[in-house]
């Protein structure tokens, strides 16, 4: 950590950086630049092969903030660029010839603050629509003024000679849920693919500045409703870490075993809407039965099937009893054997193969300069996953794989989920094995939290990858902002460049393949 | 809490039905095609009332159609937003006539966890903008519950029921 | 006058009436029972049951599903082109019904036999290209028109490996005549003689009726509904009906060419031709549930670079060991 501290005194002249306490803040060093500086610290990282991980805007009275957050896939080294300006006339320059990820998280911070970003490309509507004239997530009503309503309302596909354009979505027939892709087709092929995202924008940001931390820890089940348990982890861990709050052994534990059986229910339903996106329609019915024997265990202790809300501040709502225990084992005993099944209904098949190999292949730069997260990223050899190299929980007391990919292409994505499942069932099996008694949930934690000011960033490893929570706190029982980096935001910013000059059905396999979850992609 | 049921009690019906109707009746009542329509949560427990365990197939209604054209139950499941309303509304009107809309999950029904003061991008109830005919509340309902939706929307259309209603014990 | 009845039903013309219309009826049970077959066969592969509260197993379904079919509203998309929109549908069943006429379900029990059987049923099956050619057309739709035009790149390619594979039975039977090809077989199947036209004819017959592992032209996950995306109520049915029927011929068709046709121990004839039939509908049904759909220029490529150049060769070698 010193070296980079170091290394940014040196390579970036008139910037002070200061070395923070991880534990406490989740980050490991931060500094303060100008919007001057700003390209000469982005460039910096960029050199040092870092990727950026989020873009986070907040409305503090008298100034906006951005923050950009830095780190490597190479080992934790988290790094918050913070850059101030006037909240009258907003205005910042744009990373995105540098980092293609900045691209739309830029776009989005324009049309929910207003900042305009210079030397941006596209700044039309993302998630919002032109019925609603503010921008929503400030702190005070500013309305939207004219010249920005025509850049934002610039999205409009207009048809050539040679090619037209076909819709996507948003009504799917498959489980892609509300997404709606815009293709610009010369017959079967592909010349541009442009998401518009937006139809399931259901508000969490500006609920999280109107509710407390205990109100808000429904909706993190809701946001990825497939992998809701570990959505509620990463919100409870960003808040335990904000307020100090210990966690003891047992809910540890219990926290992996609900995580990672989640994690073995989110992958299973990919596999069988993947493999309904290519045509088979009856794994899709094998791996709900699977996932039916999951959601019998977990519902006896969390009370609910699909969106859960389990964990609490402090440790978990239930404790685990025998059932769950006896049920988890059983589920684990059958699952083992489920998994030459699918090796001979999917791996083996000619046609899936064919359908998959070479398709979608992704560079680890293009890897970097995406931000892609999860089995996408490891896929393309990049082998960074959350639960080892910031380990949280008790991850650190179990042990696993890590499966890695070599071509990047949608083959080794489906390899690597079901790689991931086997490795859950390993953990769950260490940690039931390893199990502590005593008691589920912390004494004497507050029904009013009083945390102190200032900001966390939390990241877990959801089944889609890197989930980040950033927290702003203003001491008072609720959050005054709460942003959410999720997985499934950056994998999807890959696929229009992955979609050129492809056929429809390839490009049908690669989104698949990317295993996007709406609801938390529009949050 | 009461007997909340629909009835089609014979003394209150002013008119009467020829028998071609009571056929047509039974023929659209079994063999309901729902609209692949899943927008949020609520999607994954329909998916999960399609499957081996709960089978929707049963009673006829497991063809999900892809195209509105050829679909006559659109099940709302998630949210509505402002910018899916327009969406929704033209898959409506592009289903033909009979058609109808059961409102699955809270949000369907009334905008569900996701109202508060000073929301800007919500449609609150799917009522608001198609005329819903059941209303199945949960969030998300379990699968059971959709199914008595089912059933609830079969005794709609028929006038009687096929499985005898399990009576509340509260 | 009961007479004059008897006459007229003996007479060549009677005979052709009653077996139009023994042939119509056959054609809409047929379809009505394959709707049924496909849900239950496709439930018990998925670990359930099915339809089952309609009437006892489900059996009265496919008449439920007819009757509301009939009860729906029609809709006509506002810029599509009447005449071929209103066509498409009626167009399709032609080919349908035309090749019914030829095929023998039994010794006696056929409408006509016409020497030149086989030529006509290849003949009309294109006619189904030229109607899905037009659905997709006249329904101004984009997704519609991809899934036509998928459609008809699919149907010519693989219509000539089916030819090159059924000309080797012609060339052993020495007739066209499907009766003749029946009789022909009398002492050995051609299945045992031609196993590989066989395979190949049944791969080319999935792929023209249009069914999974080759059902792009109506790819759900990729384009709605494909072709038939705009049509609703009774158009749609009859969609659908000639699809199951065209399963149902072409599968008549091999079980003729290569299995015996109406031939066997102990049952009668008709009963051994149906079986042998449905065997292959089956066969047909279970490929659906089991694989993924191929993508359009790995289909393409197997019929021009895989299945034409093998059937080609098949006939060469046929050719010449018939003339040694």
């Amino acid at each position: 950590m010193n070296g980079i501290i170091e290394a940014i005194k040196t390579g970036v002249p008139g910037v002070e950086p200061v070395e923070v306490s991880y534990p406490e803040k989740g980050y490991h060093c931060a500094l303060q630049a100008s919007p001057d500086q700003l390209i000469g610290v982005v460039r910096f990282f960029d050199e040092r092969r870092f990727y950026l991980e989020c873009l986070i805007c907040t409305d503090y009275a008298d100034y906006l903030e951005l923050v950009y957050l830095f780190n490597t896939h190479l080992a934790p080294c988290r790094a918050k660029v913070a850059v101030k300006i006037d909240p009258r006339q907003p205005t910042a320059p744009s990373i995105s010839a540098l980092y293609a990820s900045a691209c739309w998280y830029e776009r989005e911070i324009h049309e929910f603050y207003g900042v305009l970003f210079t030397g941006h490309p596209n700044m039309a509507y993302l998630f919002l629509h032109d019925g609603i004239d503010h921008y929503p997530l400030r702190k005070t009503r500013v309305p939207v003024p004219p010249e920005d309503r025509a850049r934002l309302d610039s999205f409009k596909p207009c048809e050539a000679e040679d090619t037209f354009f076909i819709n996507l979505g948003p009504q799917h027939p498959s489980t892609h849920g509300v997404l709606r892709v815009v293709l610009k087709m010369d017959g079967e092929y592909i010349e541009q693919a442009e998401p518009v995202l937006g139809y399931l924008h259901r508000m969490h940001e500006k609920m999280a500045e109107n509710r407390t931390y205990q109100q808000f820890l429904p909706n993190t089940g809701r946001m990825d409703y497939l992998g809701a348990m570990s959505f509620n982890l990463g919100y409870v861990l960003a808040v335990e870490r904000l307020c100090s709050i210990p966690v003891p052994d047992r809910a540890k534990f219990v926290r992996i075993i609900a995580t990672e059986l989640n994690r073995i229910c989110s992958h299973l339903l990919w596999l069988g809407a993947y493999l309904a996106d290519l045509g088979a329609l009856t794994p899709f019915l094998f791996v709900f039965d699977d996932r039916e024997a999951i959601l019998d265990v977990l519902e006896g202790v969390a009370g609910s099937r699909l969106t859960y809300c389990y964990f609490r501040f402090g440790g978990l709502y239930n404790d685990v009893d025998d059932a769950f225990i006896a049920g988890t084992r059983a589920f684990v005993k059958r699952m083992w054997s489920r998994f030459s099944l699918y090796e001979k209904l999917v791996t083996g098949n000619v046609i899936f193969l064919n359908r998959t190999r070479g398709i979608g292949t992704i560079t680890r730069e293009q890897a970097r300069k995406y931000g892609v997260a999860g089995p996408v990223l490891r896929s393309a050899g990049i082998a960074c996953d959350l639960r080892k190299m910031e380990p949280y929980s008790a991850y650190n007391e179990v042990d696993f794989d890590i499966p890695v990919g070599e071509h990047g292409d949608v083959l080794d994505t489906y390899r690597i989920r079901v790689a991931e499942m086997e490795n859950s069932l390993r953990i769950i099996e260490q940690a039931l094995a390893k199990l502590p008694g005593g008691p589920f949930m912390a004494e004497k934690v507050p029904k009013k939290l009083k945390p102190p000011r200032g900001d966390v960033y939390q990241v877990v490893e959801t089944p889609r990858g890197e989930l980040g929570i950033y927290i702003v706190s203003d001491e008072s029982d609720g959050p005054s902002r709460m942003k959410w980096r999720v997985p499934s935001f950056s994998n999807l910013m890959i696929f229009p460049e992955l979609a050129k000059g492809v056929l429809l059905a390839d490009a049908v396999a690669i989104l698949g393949s990317l295993d996007l979850v709406i609801p938390e992609i529009d949050r | 809490m009461g007997e909340r049921g629909f009835h089609l009690e014979k003394e209150i019906v002013p008119v009467k039905f020829a028998l071609v109707e009571k056929v047509l009746d039974l023929a659209r009542a079994n063999s309901l095609w729902p609209v692949t329509f899943g927008l949020a949560c609520c999607a994954i427990e329909m998916m999960a009332t399609a499957m081996s365990r709960f089978d929707l197939d049963r009673f006829g209604a497991g063809v999900f159609r892809a195209s509105p054209r050829q679909g006559d139950l659109m099940i709302v499941t998630g949210t509505v937003t402002k910018k899916m309303a327009p969406v929704l509304t033209t898959l409506y009107e592009q289903m033909p006539s009979p058609k109808w809309v059961i409102a699955m999950g809270n949000c369907a029904i009334s905008g569900g966890p996701f109202v508060f003061e000073g929301q800007y991008n919500l449609v609150e109830g799917v009522d608001l903008l198609v005329p819903v005919d059941v209303y199945v509340p949960g969030c998300p309902p379990r699968p059971e519950a959709l199914l008595e939706g089912f059933l609830k929307l079969e005794e709609k259309i028929t006038g009687s029921r096929r499985f005898p209603r399990v009576e509340s014990v509260w | 006058m009961v007479n004059d009845l008897l006459t007229l039903a003996g007479s060549d013309a009677g005979k052709m009436v009653i077996g139009l219309v023994g042939v119509l009826a056959f054609v809409v049970v047929n379809a009505l029972a394959l709707t049924w077959a496909e849900r239950k066969i496709a439930g018990h592969m998925q670990r359930r049951i099915g339809p089952k509260e309609v009437g006892p197993f489900g059996l009265i379904q496919p008449i439920a599903d007819a009757i509301k079919l009939l009860g729906k509203e029609i809709l006509t998309p506002a810029k599509a082109d009447r005449p071929l929109y209103f066509l498409a549908p009626t167009l399709i069943f032609v080919p349908v019904l035309v090749s019914f006429i030829v095929i023998p379900f039994d010794a006696a029990l056929q409408v006509t036999d016409i020497n030149v059987g086989i030529l006509v049923i290849l003949a009309f099956s294109s006619v189904t290209i030229l109607s899905i050619l037009m659905a997709g057309w006249g329904s101004e739709n984009k997704y519609s028109l991809i899934g036509a035009i998928r459609s008809v790149a699919q149907n010519i390619a693989y219509e000539i490996p089916m030819l090159l594979a059924l000309l080797p039975v012609i060339m052993l039977a020495n007739s066209l005549s499907l009766k003749e090809i029946v009789e022909g077989q009398r002492g050995l199947w051609y299945v045992v003689v031609q196993p590989l036209a066989f395979i190949i004819y049944f791969i080319a017959s999935v792929a023209e009726t249009n069914r999974t592992p080759f059902d792009l032209p109506e790819a759900e996950s990729e384009l709605v509904a494909g072709y038939h995306t705009e049509y609703s109520g009774m158009r749609f049915a009859l969609f659908f009906l000639a699809e199951y029927t065209n399963i149902f011929i072409v599968s008549a068709i091999a079980a003729t060419f290569f299995l015996g046709g109406y031939q066997g121990p102990v049952l009668p004839g008709i009963v051994w031709f149906l079986l042998k039939s449905y065997f292959l509908v089956f066969v047909i049904i279970w490929l659906r549930w089991t694989y993924p759909r191929v993508r359009f220029d790995q289909l393409l490529n197997f019929a021009w670079k895989g299945l034409i150049p093998l059937a080609f060769l098949n006939l060469v070698i046929t050719g010449g060991l018939l003339k040694l």
